[in-house]
């Protein structure tokens, strides 16, 4: 059976179907948003449970020629790569989907939207071909633009909405070129990403043309995952949008920033790799040690959240810059466990403004005591916001900073103390003003609990997935692990690129040996 | 067998759980009080079991493996982690039935018992640890249940902040450990206890130059968790938990974890070149001293035994930097065995003057003449206290004995002559304490109510005073002394020969401590017996001020974090907000719409505008391509 086109047509067929329904069935568009993404859930659960650990190459693979003369068809697959990210891509958009309830406005329109931006997403992740990676990508960008302008919220709505636009424009452009530029080095002849990858290690580009299409992928995927200075669309644009979108896009559609650079640019352009990668190392400890500070002084829930998500995706950007089994399959630990968090914070956060109107936090107080179940989730994503092992994150920062342990000490010792004290001081700050102390006078008539069921299992969900991949991070590590070494492999043999005169270790490499290398 | 070790660790989780998810609204108390004292209860039995048993060895699984790092999940079982089981179970299974009373008419009974449950599954987690990753996993488990039991009345300000300040200074401990583990990783390849120790066994020297650092970076985890100078500020705050928490996890067992995860990597410690131990034994001193000044000018009875606590632990890390070359570090787990029944015993005491006087009264200055109203309660808290000061025959003495021992047999007078002055202050604070909550005169209307615990609060004094009263006689050290290679004793020394070793081993330093103790006990006779006031500050003026002000640590840290980090985190939130998000973005969108502007002036519509617009251009370009 098809499962990965299952997957990604359940919500398209969904989405589909509401256009074509009248707009005054609101129950039904409801309905059928849960059951295209419960559908979706069950496909990947069973892709991820099913998945062959340790057989290379793809699995599930589904291939149909589209566009001959461009080299492009609809090939989909799983490998360790991407196989948790379509996981987590149909638990958060089951999450997103539950959680809709909040917007009573043109629902016709919204669930429709939702529906489009979900089989995107997804599609994006289990794409094999560059042309469809792109499509599928952009069928999830514009949803989120669209969602933001029309149901968003707050003051800065519109200011929030045009910079995060405009960034997200201008970051997919540059990885359109960067595209086009690796199409090109493949002599346009394919755009499938695996008979490019292997005509690239064969003949590799030109050094120039490797350096120059490297860094403007890592130029756009970066604007993408908001690297830093590129970041400042995130915070804003997240708290002006509606809950789902916020949660779809900060779990999920934002890790394609980085899953591109993982699947397309490593691989493919060894040199360029070579060249930008410092570069990154030193751009992400602007999101790990900036954002991190950024956030310790904010007030507003939302953009406390909004600053952490761009600090925690840093971490997955350490374990790339890295370069180093560890180091990637850190990276992609990071990828799932942030996508799980997040959602979860926007999804309560959500939930807050959307009960009280407000989430600005010296509002709040005491909420632990008047709403035990959302303040418990709180407490605890918040803690998984600290890496505090149980949760998924702290294996995936845990990997990441073994494997920069083996590029630079340096750097590793800052990047601890953003995962170590920064983070543990902005969520705890945010935890003792909003959940302990005192419940103000004013909240208490109208602090009432997520009582629903139906309402509790998002959440619950998410944190079970949270949960699950904390406490046996094998599940993923070792479907990651031979995934990530073939990477690694890749984009270090730059040696076999004719004309490379870079001297090795570059500004900040410490060019450690393999640890244990003395008997 | 091999399944023990599993359930002793998974018992606690499960009955942690099954709080969580089914027993934590008031009316299912009973469910989890029996969950959680049961599953504690059953762990120290089969704890028991796997003693008398003898079993050791190693068992794990594969955990998190990739790349060069491989980290397994399993069980140590030796002479260091089984004893220290014992005590984990063992008090804690105590502290547990005492809490039934103590707790019993709270709100929150599930949630407490729940917590209390998780923090024996982290605890025992850091005990049975086969690795160094897997021992910082729990180590962090450990921190998030003290967190939770510290803020257990968390819609109290004080609670509330006492818990996210206890988290961020373990925190910064845990940073420093977090990179040793990296370090230590790097130079010897494995995480893993017994691979780590057979590397350095074959090449004692391949830590390199690196030895002290890596040593004092793992030790920052033991400061942290031990709350050794300088990151001691949490300890005496986290006294707004429960009492029960604070005799269990901030005195018993939790901040004893950093003197543990000392010895069991004791081997990385005492690598040749390293100077480690030196800094260890200095800032093990330090504190013992600092803390021991410091809770002679308190007044709430649980600060001054969290000071002593603090005071004690410092003694115990002491007795880590002493070891090495000859001398093992045994003494310092053998202090930490007696001084978890003795401590615990002390704050389950102050707890039952606490419950006694309705949780309302902790300085000890408004209570008095206790002695006679709780008498259970000031026996077995006297006891402790003589215990605690070092008096023969009580199991104090001996462990501080043990301590104290290899500094007069390596020469390291100061050291010795500092020690003595922490066992003299101890003896000062206690009997201070003693004469003035239970002896002296009743200092308010709320001591005539107060009356004797009973039941499930009673019975864990009573069994706590046991070891508090005859462990210096079981042979504790010896036990110890194996998990460092020591030979088993050749014939077994009888107890009254155990009893009255120090005299025949050293009994210069046996007088010395007993001199000190004594000395403090009887300067803490002649001011405070019978006194309704403090007369210290008045004779010693601005020291004791100091001391009562705890040296402005707690004001000199905050007044730091907030010229570095927070002014930091104000500077770039500023540059965000006013120049990336301002200038640049905002700017970008200024210039582009400027550009649109201009640009919109020319597009007038006007066909002879155009036309002129159009041969300008045309001259220019032949007059540039004209001329080149």
């Amino acid at each position: 059976m098809a499962w990965l086109s299952f997957i990604i047509l359940c919500p398209l067929v969904a989405a589909l179907l509401i256009a074509v329904l009248p707009r005054n069935l609101r129950v039904l568009f409801r309905v059928l948003a849960v059951t295209a993404t419960a559908l979706s859930l069950a496909g990947a659960l069973t892709v991820f449970f099913s998945f062959q650990t340790g057989s290379d190459g793809l699995q599930f693979e589904e291939y149909h020629p589209w566009i001959e003369l461009l080299g492009a068809g609809y090939h989909l697959g799983v490998d360790g790569l991407n196989v948790g990210l379509v996981l987590l891509a149909t638990v958060v958009a089951f999450a997103a989907a539950c959680l809709a309830w909040e917007v009573t406005h043109r629902e016709k329109e919204f669930y429709l939207l939702l529906l489009l931006m979900t089989g995107g997403v997804i599609g994006a992740f289990a794409a094999f071909d560059m042309l469809l990676f792109f499509v599928f990508h952009e069928l999830a960008l514009i949803p989120t633009f669209l969602m933001i302008g029309i149901w968003g919220r707050g003051p800065d709505r519109d200011y929030a909405a045009f910079k995060l636009t405009l960034y997200l424009m201008v970051g997919s452009l540059l990885v359109l070129l960067g595209l086009i530029g690796l199409h090109a080095a493949g002599g346009f002849r394919s755009l499938d990403m695996v008979d490019l990858q292997a005509h690239l290690a064969i003949d590799p580009a030109p050094v120039a043309w490797q350096r120059t299409l490297f860094g403007l992928l890592l130029a756009g995927f970066g604007m993408l995952v908001a690297l830093w200075p590129f970041h400042t669309w995130a915070p804003t644009g997240y708290a002006a949008a509606p809950t789902p979108t916020a949660m779809l896009h900060a779990g999920v559609l934002k890790k394609f920033g980085l899953y591109g650079l993982i699947r397309v640019a490593l691989p493919m352009l060894p040199e360029g790799a070579r060249t930008w990668l410092p570069v990154l190392a030193v751009l992400c400890l602007g999101n790990i040690l900036y954002s991190g500070l950024v956030a310790i002084r904010q007030r507003d829930l939302n953009l406390l959240i909004g600053n952490s998500s761009v600090a925690h995706v840093g971490f997955a950007f350490l374990g790339i810059a890295s370069l180093n089994v560890l180091g990637v399959t850190g990276a992609v630990l990071v990828m799932v466990a942030h996508g799980f968090l997040a959602a979860l914070l926007f999804g309560l956060n959500g939930w807050l403004h959307q009960r009280f109107g407000s989430t600005e936090m010296d509002r709040f107080g005491g909420l632990l005591v008047a709403l035990p179940f959302a303040g418990t989730l709180l407490a605890m994503a918040m803690l998984a916001g600290c890496g505090l092992p149980g949760f998924a994150g702290f294996p995936g920062e845990a990997l990441v900073l073994f494997g920069a342990w083996q590029y630079s000490r340096v750097l590793t010792v800052l990047a601890a103390w953003g995962a170590l004290i920064l983070a543990a001081v902005y969520m705890l700050r945010a935890i003792r003003t909003v959940l302990h102390g005192p419940l103000p006078e004013k909240l208490r008539g109208i602090a009432a609990d997520v009582q629903n069921p139906w309402q509790r299992l998002p959440y619950a969900l998410l944190l079970a997935g949270l949960v699950y991949f904390g406490v046996w991070p094998r599940a993923l590590v070792d479907k990651v692990q031979p995934a990530a070494a073939e990477v690694v492999a890749r984009a270090r043999s730059w040696a076999a690129v004719p004309g490379s005169s870079m001297p090795s270790g570059t500004l900040l490499a410490g060019n450690d040996p393999e640890p244990g290398g003395t008997p | 067998m091999q399944v023990l070790p599993w359930l002793i660790l998974l018992l606690p989780l499960f009955a942690a759980v099954g709080i969580a998810l089914g027993a934590l609204p008031a009316h299912r108390r009973g469910v989890a009080a029996r969950l959680s004292v049961g599953a504690a209860g059953l762990a120290f039995l089969l704890s028991v079991l796997l003693w008398s048993s003898g079993t050791q060895g190693e068992q794990g699984f594969l955990w998190l493996a990739a790349g060069a790092l491989k980290v397994e999940f399993g069980w140590r079982l030796d002479a260091l982690s089984v004893p220290m089981l014992l005590v984990v179970t063992g008090v804690g299974g105590l502290i547990q039935v005492y809490s039934l009373g103590y707790m019993r008419g709270d709100k929150g009974f599930g949630r407490y018992f729940a917590g209390l449950s998780l923090f024996t599954f982290a605890m025992e987690g850091i005990v049975l640890s086969t690795n160094l990753v897997q021992m910082f996993v729990f180590w962090e488990l450990v921190g998030v249940s003290s967190y939770l039991l510290i803020g257990f009345w968390r819609e109290r300000p004080a609670a509330a902040d006492a818990c996210k300040k206890a988290f961020l200074t373990n925190r910064v401990g845990d940073f420093g450990f977090f990179l040793g583990i990296l370090l230590v990783w790097s130079l010897l390849g494995t995480v893993n206890f017994t691979e780590m120790s057979a590397v350095l066994q074959r090449q004692p020297e391949a830590l390199g130059g690196l030895a002290t650092l890596a040593g004092l970076l793992v030790f920052c985890g033991a400061v942290g968790k031990s709350a050794q100078f300088p990151l001691h500020v949490w300890l005496p705050d986290a006294m707004e938990g429960p009492t029960p928490v604070s005799a269990l996890i901030h005195a018993a067992t939790m901040v004893a974890a950093g003197v543990y995860m000392l010895c069991r990597v004791f081997f990385l410690l005492d690598v040749p070149g390293s100077v480690a131990l030196e800094v260890i034994a200095w800032t093990g001193i330090f504190t013992a001293l600092l803390a021991g000044v410091i809770a002679v000018q308190q007044d709430d009875i649980k600060r001054i035994l969290a000071y002593s606590t603090l005071s004690q632990l410092g003694f115990m890390v002491l007795g880590v930097g002493l070891a090495g070359g000859s001398h093992d570090p045994a003494p310092a787990m053998f202090h930490l065995t007696t001084h978890a029944a003795f401590k615990a015993l002390l704050f389950l005491g102050a707890g039952a003057v606490i419950h006694a006087l309705h949780h309302q009264e902790q300085n000890i200055w408004k209570m008095g003449g206790l002695a006679s109203k709780m008498p259970v309660t000031f026996v077995t808290f006297g006891l402790a206290t003589l215990a605690l000061c070092g008096f023969p025959p009580f199991s104090g003495a001996y462990s501080k004995d043990a301590i104290l021992l290899p500094a007069y047999e390596q020469g390291r007078y100061g050291l010795l002559v500092l020690a003595l002055t922490g066992g003299f202050l101890t003896a000062l604070y206690m009997f201070r304490l003693v004469f003035v909550a239970f002896l002296g005169p009743a200092k308010s209307q709320a001591m005539d109510q107060a009356a004797e615990v009973r039941g499930v609060m009673k019975w864990p004094l009573i069994l706590l005073a046991v070891p508090t009263v005859l462990a210096g006689g079981w042979g504790i050290e010896g036990v110890y002394r194996r998990a460092f290679g020591a030979a088993e004793p050749v014939e077994a020394v009888s107890w009254f020969g155990q009893i009255i070793a120090p005299l025949t081993h050293a009994p210069m330093v046996a007088l010395l401590a007993f001199v000190a103790a004594a000395g403090g006990a009887f300067v803490a006779y002649r001011l405070y017996w019978d006194a309704l006031t403090d007369p210290l500050p008045d004779k010693l003026g601005t020291p004791a001020e100091w001391a009562r002000r705890r040296f402005g640590f707690d004001e000199l840290y905050a007044r730091i974090i907030a010229g570095t980090q927070d002014a930091l985190a104000g500077l770039a939130a500023a540059v965000d907000r006013w120049v990336l998000a301002g200038a640049v973005v905002r700017g970008g969108h200024g210039l582009v719409e400027l550009a649109g502007r201009v640009l919109r002036l020319v597009q007038t519509g006007n066909l002879q505008g155009y036309v002129t617009f159009f041969v300008a251009g045309t001259v220019l370009l032949l007059l540039f391509v004209l001329t080149r």
